[in-house]
């Protein structure tokens, strides 16, 4: 917070300096970055489940003596608003740490989660069963999110072949050209799947790529669970590998770095959380690429900070965002898409030209 | 050729970075040709020749970052294949033509990124990694920059920060067993992006760290006077072949210069610093054009 | 003067239109399902050359050049059959204007409330020189309505939700008949409190918040396509699970209807209503039709 502070009010004189740097010690950085953006987190957390269109009371909620079947509060609370504020919090944190690891992948501050066409293949599974109606849910878990799931993975296999298939380890550059062709290519089947649908499905399919995180209950996220653990679980042993990554992969070859084991794991996890995360809620825009920036503008490059801190502030910047998303015109409720663009992107601006 | 010996035996005084019968191909297409010769403890090797004669290649090879596809590389008499990464990084450092970051670090970061090596997987960098950085930086005169962001630097700059980043790669911490192992510092045209000045900087430095740390280098590069300026040995190379090879003094002549660049051109000791000095006077038609750009 | 002949051209113009369009028109195109239907029902079918390509009923239709639907009216296929009257959907501006610019004539159509579909029979009647049959048609209509609210009336109105659209298997991004339009009037007639009563618009977007604090007592879903198999709607019906303490859940008032009948406001808007009538109540004494 405090660093937060001191760039906001840096001078032309500092704004040379590298932010959260005056006395290096990366134990204190991480301590002060985790307070707090997790501090946010868990404030946003658990607040969020409080605040919605209907007025709950706490004691209702927690008020064992009534059953659940009659108690309308509790269920509000433990069906519809605390599984939806952790699908967000699973949601912000992935999207913003994949983004994190797909800009220093590609050594490209513009690059996104759904750069490389991993949430093309996702929209284009989801329209698919939408439009066709397979009548497929397996083991309780609904297709949509299956079909988004099996099309981000096809997507990325697509992608990261064609980076590899006719290069010595693994080609960047040949990475964003295929994803970004990718992309394209998908969206065109999609506005042509989209077309040959009938009206309702068409309405369905547009207000799936909207994004959503009313998830009912806690076993979508459940189901998503394990795909965003083994992720993170790979995120964890990356950072000082893509700090050196974004030196150049000669350089960090030549300090030791196995650069293609390294772009192999960044690829695969971030895909699959990313994959994850799209066929829980939808493609959400915006926090992929304005968190990992605000939190770089914060903190400095080193993603031993940058990545923990990205994954609490995308949690709490997306658990806020649905929080003003249901609130702002209850009892309907806005895309969440839209407040995580309109509020995001403006504060976005706003950083970058203070800090010039 | 002269410098090549053949079924050479290790020994301390000589071949710490050997190369022999090294050819490389990117696919089909041969860039080196039999490249042999060595470079001996405390010796700065130059690598010369025109843009596309090989030379970053092999400099890469140097480095173990790629595979030869004939010949053998050796590090003290150790094929480089056979050195883990960490171990070879501890030893062996490169420093590339530029450096263009993905994002801005500050120079102290970028130093302590040479401490990859000595590191275990998640561990941190401790007071002594934080010291041997800051050592490393004020070998390059670049301590006072500790604070800056990379990206602000100046082109000269940028490039000692970047070395005093490799050097941090050799730093020992006191706990490391055994005595201090020859180091070998990789740059691959170390100036051909800076102007006069920082040159000239650039060059001191090298110097200083050669003669202060007897740090051995290889250094590729198309500027003749440069190398003549830091180097002691050299080799000639034209399309991935050894033109000559040897002391600077011997090989350095007006007709192997114009071997190597097409050119006519005086070889003379310059009166003040006693280097070499080449002053190219006339084109010469060329004899076999560069067909392909240097990767 | 040369304004006063001006004045002169225009007005004798504009009667000339005016004559134009009062005629009976011969070659009629009907983009819209619901049109269609009451164009057939009040017979003027055989004066009818094209219609939408979702339009499915009356069968007498499968032969007639299709030109589009709502979103992708092909106007080029319209002009092609040389039509006195089209008979677009409000929304369809692009399409208005370049019919106009064609000189063709238009009627406006667009959906609205239950009662706007007895006026909308009325004035096709009237327009297409149908204006008796379309009176009986219409009258006939509100006969059956009449019919119904009798059977229902006094009865207890169970608190309903009636959901247009969802995603498949699914409880997610669902969509419900809000307070407005002819669904909403049609759940009143058939004795059913809409529980989004409060909403303005005709479609709402239903959160699971919003499901828990309304508390339906019935579900009714309506889906157009007839073509679902009695077990895909056993398990869309069973998809409902995911939230065992909805009323509507836990008294197994879950109830799935299909067929285009539901969703389009024409002539059999009535028979739908009875169908609606009979899943909210069962044992009222609904006329057989």
């Amino acid at each position: 917070m405090r660093a937060s502070r001191r760039l906001l009010a840096s001078t032309d004189e500092e704004a040379v300096v590298a932010p959260g740097n005056r006395r290096w010690s990366l134990r204190r950085r991480l301590t002060v970055a985790l307070s707090g953006f997790g501090g946010l987190a868990i404030i946003t957390l658990t607040v969020a489940p409080l605040l919605g269109p209907t007025p709950i009371g706490l004691g209702r909620v927690f008020d064992t003596s009534i059953p659940f079947a009659d108690n309308v509060d509790a269920q509000i609370f433990f069906i519809a608003r605390l599984p939806r504020a952790l699908a967000g919090a699973l949601v912000g944190a992935s999207l913003a740490v994949a983004g994190v690891v797909f800009q220093a992948l590609l050594r490209n501050p513009l690059a996104t989660p759904f750069t490389l066409g991993v949430s093309a293949g996702a929209s284009l599974g989801a329209m698919l069963v939408i439009t066709l109606g397979v009548p497929v849910a397996v083991s309780g878990i609904p297709a949509v999110p299956i079909a988004s799931l099996l099309g981000s993975l096809g997507a990325a296999g697509v992608v990261y072949s064609m980076a590899t298939l006719r290069h010595r380890g693994l080609s960047t550059t040949v990475l964003l050209l295929a994803g970004v062709t990718l992309n394209s290519f998908f969206s065109a089947i999609i506005m042509f799947v989209q077309y040959s649908a009938d009206f309702t499905q068409t309405f369905q399919t547009v207000r799936w790529l909207m994004g959503n995180l009313d998830v009912s209950g806690f076993q979508p996220i459940v189901a998503a669970l394990p795909l965003t653990g083994a992720a993170f679980a790979m995120f964890a042993t990356l950072p000082r590998a893509l700090n050196l990554l974004t030196l150049g992969s000669d350089s960090a070859a030549a300090r030791g770095v196995d650069v293609l084991r390294t772009q192999r794991v960044a690829f695969l996890s971030a895909s699959l959380a990313t994959g994850a995360a799209v066929s829980l809620s939808g493609p959400i825009g915006f926090i992929g690429i304005v968190i990992p920036h605000l939190v770089r503008l914060i903190v400095g490059a080193d993603h031993r900070v940058v990545m923990p801190a990205s994954a609490c502030l995308g949690a709490a910047f997306l658990v806020g965002c649905d929080v003003v998303a249901r609130t702002i015109m209850a009892p309907f409720e806005l895309p969440v898409g839209v407040i995580t663009a309109l509020t995001g992107g403006p504060f976005f601006l706003w950083l970058l030209v203070r800090r010039q | 050729m002269d410098s090549l010996r053949s079924g050479a035996v290790r020994s301390l005084e000589c071949e710490l970075l050997q190369a022999a019968n090294v050819s490389f191909a990117y696919k089909r297409h041969l860039v080196l040709r039999e490249v042999s010769f060595d470079l001996a403890p405390g010796g700065v090797l130059g690598i010369l020749g025109p843009n596309g004669s090989g030379k970053t290649t092999l400099l890469r090879l140097l480095g173990g970052l790629l595979r030869p596809t004939a010949g053998r590389i050796a590090l003290d008499g150790c094929d480089l294949g056979n050195i883990a990464k960490a171990t070879l990084a501890q030893r062996m450092a490169m420093v590339p033509q530029e450096t263009h970051l993905a994002f801005d670090y500050s120079v102290l970061e970028i130093a302590l990124m040479g401490r990859y090596p000595h590191l275990r997987s998640f561990e941190v960098e401790g007071p002594e990694d934080i010291e041997l950085a800051r050592a490393a930086l004020a070998e390059t005169d670049t301590a006072m920059l500790e604070q800056r962001a990379f990206m602000t630097l100046s082109g000269g700059e940028k490039q000692r920060v970047v070395i005093a980043s490799a050097l941090a790669q050799f730093g020992r911490r006191v706990a490391d067993s055994g005595h201090r192992p020859v180091e070998v510092l990789l740059l691959d045209e170390p100036t051909a992006s800076l102007d006069l000045g920082y040159q000239l900087d650039v060059a001191s430095t090298l110097r200083r760290l050669n003669r202060d740390r007897s740090t051995s280098m290889v250094i590729s590069t198309h500027d003749l006077n440069f190398a003549a300026s830091v180097c002691d040995r050299v080799v000639l190379l034209r399309q991935g072949r050894v033109l000559a090879a040897g002391p600077i003094r011997d090989v350095l002549r007006p007709d192997t210069v114009r071997a190597l660049y097409d050119v006519e051109a005086t070889v003379e000791q310059h009166a003040m610093t006693g280097h070499m000095t080449v002053v190219p006077w006339a084109r010469r038609a060329t004899t076999a054009p560069n067909t392909h750009e240097e990767r | 003067m040369t304004q006063r002949f001006a004045w002169f051209i225009l007005v004798a113009w504009l009667s000339l239109v005016d004559v134009l369009h009062t005629q009976t028109p011969q070659r009629i195109v009907s983009v819209i399902p619901a049109v269609t239907e009451i164009l057939f029902a009040i017979g003027a079918g055989p004066q009818v050359v094209g219609v939408g390509s979702h339009d499915q009923f009356p069968p007498e239709i499968t032969d007639l050049p299709r030109i589009g639907g709502l979103i992708d009216p092909d106007v080029e296929a319209i002009i092609a059959l040389r039509p006195d009257l089209v008979v677009p959907y409000a929304t369809q501006g692009d399409l208005v204007t370049q019919l106009e610019r064609a000189g063709i004539p238009l009627f406006a159509y667009t959906h609205g409330t239950l009662r706007d579909v007895l006026t909308t029979i009325r004035q096709l009647g009237k327009r297409t020189g149908h204006a008796t049959e379309a009176a009986a048609v219409a009258r006939g209509i509100e006969d059956d309505l009449a019919a119904i609210a009798g059977a229902v009336s006094g009865r207890r109105r169970p608190p309903t939700l009636l959901v247009i659209a969802r995603e498949p298997y699914s409880l997610r991004n669902l969509v419900a008949s809000g307070g407005s339009g002819f669904q909403h009037d049609m759940l009143a007639l058939a004795g059913g409190h809409n529980v989004l009563n409060g909403a303005t618009s005709r479609a709402v977007q239903v959160t699971t918040e919003i499901l828990l604090q309304t508390a339906p007592e019935v579900v009714l879903e309506v889906r157009a396509e007839e073509t679902l198999s009695a077990s895909e709607i056993k398990k869309e019906i069973a998809t409902w699970q995911f939230l065992p303490s909805l009323p509507a859940v836990r008294n197994s008032r879950v109830i799935f209807l299909t067929g285009s009948d539901l969703v389009i406001p024409g002539p059999r808007i009535a028979q739908a209503i009875a169908r609606f009538a009979l899943a909210l109540h069962p044992d009222a004494p609904l006329p057989t039709q």
